[in-house]
């Protein structure tokens, strides 16, 4: 379709109009027989009119300017909702409603920055948590070199002895589950066989690592609590245990911090020792694992029971337009409402109706989201609206 | 057939007094008249052969309650006039304000108004005839008392003005035969242009007469969108309204109307002025290339924004 052509005819048409004088000229010629009555006239304007009846009254408009006058004057008072074909006639289903609701702007104001810590928060939670594990992997496996480290002078793993404790200060667990595990790993011939090879070859790279790393962890470290003795005998491995549990535990979250860091340098280790270590602390770790567990559950079960709680606290009552409802006997009751306010019954569609919402819009998106009857307070006057 | 619409006629009445929430102790033998009415005026006039499903659409569909309220205010119930007046006071007093100039004007039209619905004159039967038996109770009745309000007031105001009425006639009397052609005759309703040529002239006048010959012969719902648009100067949002049609519906209608018309006056030009199809385009380009200097002289001569 040009738009230099219809730019032509536009100009053309205008003229037209204006050569054609004021709007009333050709009404006047008319009798007064041939006009629309006014219920013709308001019916038109209201777009209530059969089609066959509606054409007869166009043409009949179209051709008097006095009777199409009085239509655009009425047409604008009545606030005729037209008849868009992706308005009235797609109105939304109820599935639709409902998720058009949840995007509404007075939802989205509320959701949106929640939805943004949601996000956060999972984002931060799942950063943090497998951090926890390798550093809990890391410890283990200093604590390992630290044994064949101790029982070989010469190894250059020797400086990063020296530094061990402040090593431990990280976790006061890595001081106590040195001893312990160096015992087991005693106990044990096959692994400590294996271990120092592999320890002297990553010790060696982690050293310069680990020198970097130690003025920080100096400086992040918690307080130092005084390391278990080694142990020589079972029953003191069993305690030294026990010991390092509940300072593991308590050192925990000093050690995510750090963890972040050795958890990145550790990874670069052989994926092989890990599975010893892994091993070695499962008892320890198990015990920690179910613990968080059941205060993970606990608090899930809380949860759960709030959100069900929340849950059907939203299955009676909502939010509209600022106002709070609750559905009672199957009407939405606005909550500020009492008996004794006055209360004033309107029907969607009526004039009343729409003098109102033409005042109030807010009123007509309440009436609109919510189904049925309501009762809905409006400046100290409630309306039943059917 | 007539037995069978009165059994529908009869079959509504009941609808729609079930329908009310207020029937106002009303029978069927009340209300069927004026369905009929309805229905014969509505329905039956442009199609006699109207289907029954239609005749009981259209019955259902009427405004059940304010049918009810003014046929007890024609049977003189008093309560019916009480809440008639109460609900319908400020309706007809916002109709009266906007069609007056000033609240005193207002106050007067309003009056006069609620003296025309109660009915000065008596009616055979011994109760008053009014301007309420209009109503059908198709449309909503606080529509059809701002329609009434608003005859009413052009109504009064050419009783009052009939002086200045008498002048506008001969404007438009003025103007009617300004548009005349004869052959011969140089065609200038407006200020004419002595620089102008003659022959432009002649070509404006021919594509006016075949644009005003174009719209006359366009269907009467695109007639009356030009006739909106460009006679009575709304907007399109306002001429969508009237129609029944949202704003970009009744734009892309104008675009398609501009584009037919177009059509219409270079076929009428060419077949019944002789104009050859350059002809047609160049003066379509000149027309609107002068208009448009027209225009913006009219505007700026006029102080329009």
């Amino acid at each position: 379709m040009k738009q230099e052509p219809n730019n032509e005819i536009d100009l053309l048409l205008r003229r037209l109009s204006r050569r054609q004088g004021a709007p009333t000229a050709d009404g006047d010629l008319r009798i007064d027989s041939d006009h629309l009555d006014a219920d013709e006239l308001s019916l038109y304007a209201e777009n209530g009119l059969p089609a066959v009846a509606r054409a007869r009254y166009t043409e009949h408009l179209a051709d008097c300017s006095s009777c199409r006058k009085l239509v655009v004057q009425l047409s604008s008072s009545a606030g005729v909702v037209t008849a868009e074909e992706t308005s009235r006639a797609s109105e939304p289903s109820g599935l639709r409603k409902f998720f058009a609701s949840l995007f509404s702007p007075m939802v989205l104001r509320y959701a949106a920055p929640a939805l943004g810590l949601i996000v956060v928060a999972v984002i931060g939670f799942a950063l943090l948590r497998p951090n926890e594990a390798d550093t809990f992997v890391a410890q283990l496996e200093r604590n390992k070199q630290s044994s064949p480290a101790a029982a070989a002078p010469e190894q250059p793993h020797a400086p990063t002895s020296g530094p061990q404790p402040q090593e431990k200060l990280i976790s006061p667990g890595l001081t106590s589950e040195t001893r312990p595990n160096r015992s087991k790993e005693e106990s044990r011939p096959s692994a400590p066989s294996a271990a120092p090879s592999v320890s002297v070859t990553t010790d060696v790279k982690t050293d310069a690592r680990t020198q970097k790393a130690e003025p920080q962890r100096t400086a992040n470290a918690a307080p130092a609590q005084p390391a278990p003795k080694p142990a020589e005998t079972t029953g003191e491995v069993r305690n030294f245990e026990e010991e390092a549990q509940k300072q593991k535990a308590q050192g925990r979250i000093a050690a995510a911090r750090e963890g972040q860091r050795e958890g990145a340098y550790d990874r670069t280790k052989g994926q092989d020792k890990r599975s010893d270590d892994v091993a070695a602390a499962a008892p320890a770790g198990a015990k920690a694992m179910e613990s968080r567990r059941a205060g993970v559950g606990g608090a899930t079960s809380i949860l759960q029971r709030d959100n069900l709680e929340k849950d059907s606290d939203d299955a009676e009552t909502r939010s509209v337009a600022g106002r709070r409802f609750r559905k009672q006997r199957g009407i939405w009751v606005d909550t500020a409402y009492n008996a004794e306010t006055a209360t004033v019954n309107l029907t969607r569609g009526s004039e009343q109706y729409r003098a109102l919402v033409a005042d109030e819009p807010a009123i007509k998106t309440i009436a609109e989201q919510l189904d049925g009857q309501i009762i809905v307070v409006w400046k100290g006057r409630a309306y039943r609206i059917r | 057939m007539e037995s069978e619409i009165q059994a529908l006629l009869n079959q509504g009445a009941g609808r729609l007094l079930a329908r009310a929430s207020d029937s106002r102790s009303l029978s069927k033998e009340f209300i069927v008249p004026r369905i009929f009415a309805a229905v014969e005026k509505y329905l039956l006039r442009s199609d006699p052969n109207t289907p029954r499903e239609e005749i009981a659409k259209f019955i259902d569909e009427m405004q059940a309650d304010d049918l009810c309220l003014i046929i007890a205010c024609e049977r003189g119930d008093e309560s019916a006039w009480t809440d008639l007046v109460e609900r319908f006071t400020a309706t007809v007093r916002s109709a009266a304000r906007s069609a007056s100039a000033n609240e005193d004007a207002a106050e007067d039209l309003a009056q006069s108004i609620w003296a025309e619905l109660y009915g000065l004159r008596v009616r055979k039967d011994g109760l008053p005839a009014s301007k309420l038996a209009y109503y059908s109770g198709r449309g909503s009745l606080a529509g059809w008392l701002r329609a009434v309000v608003a005859q009413l007031a052009i109504d009064t105001f050419r009783k009052q003005s009939r002086l200045v009425q008498t002048e506008e006639d001969a404007d438009l009397d003025r103007l009617a035969r300004d548009t005349q052609i004869t052959e011969g005759q140089a065609v200038f309703a407006g200020i004419p242009d002595p620089e102008e040529s003659m022959s432009n002239r002649f070509a404006q006048s021919d594509m006016q007469q075949a644009l005003s010959k174009s719209v006359q012969e366009l269907a009467a719902e695109d007639r009356l969108l030009v006739k909106l648009y460009y006679f009575d100067n709304l907007r399109l949002r306002e001429a969508g309204a009237v129609l029944g049609v949202h704003e970009a519906t009744a734009s892309r209608r104008l675009t398609r109307i501009q584009t037919d018309l177009r059509k219409r006056v270079a076929k009428i030009l060419i077949d019944e002025r002789g104009w050859t199809q350059a002809e047609t385009e160049r003066s379509f380009a000149e027309v609107a290339q002068h208009l448009d200097t027209d225009l913006e002289a009219l505007l700026s001569k006029e102080g329009v924004s």
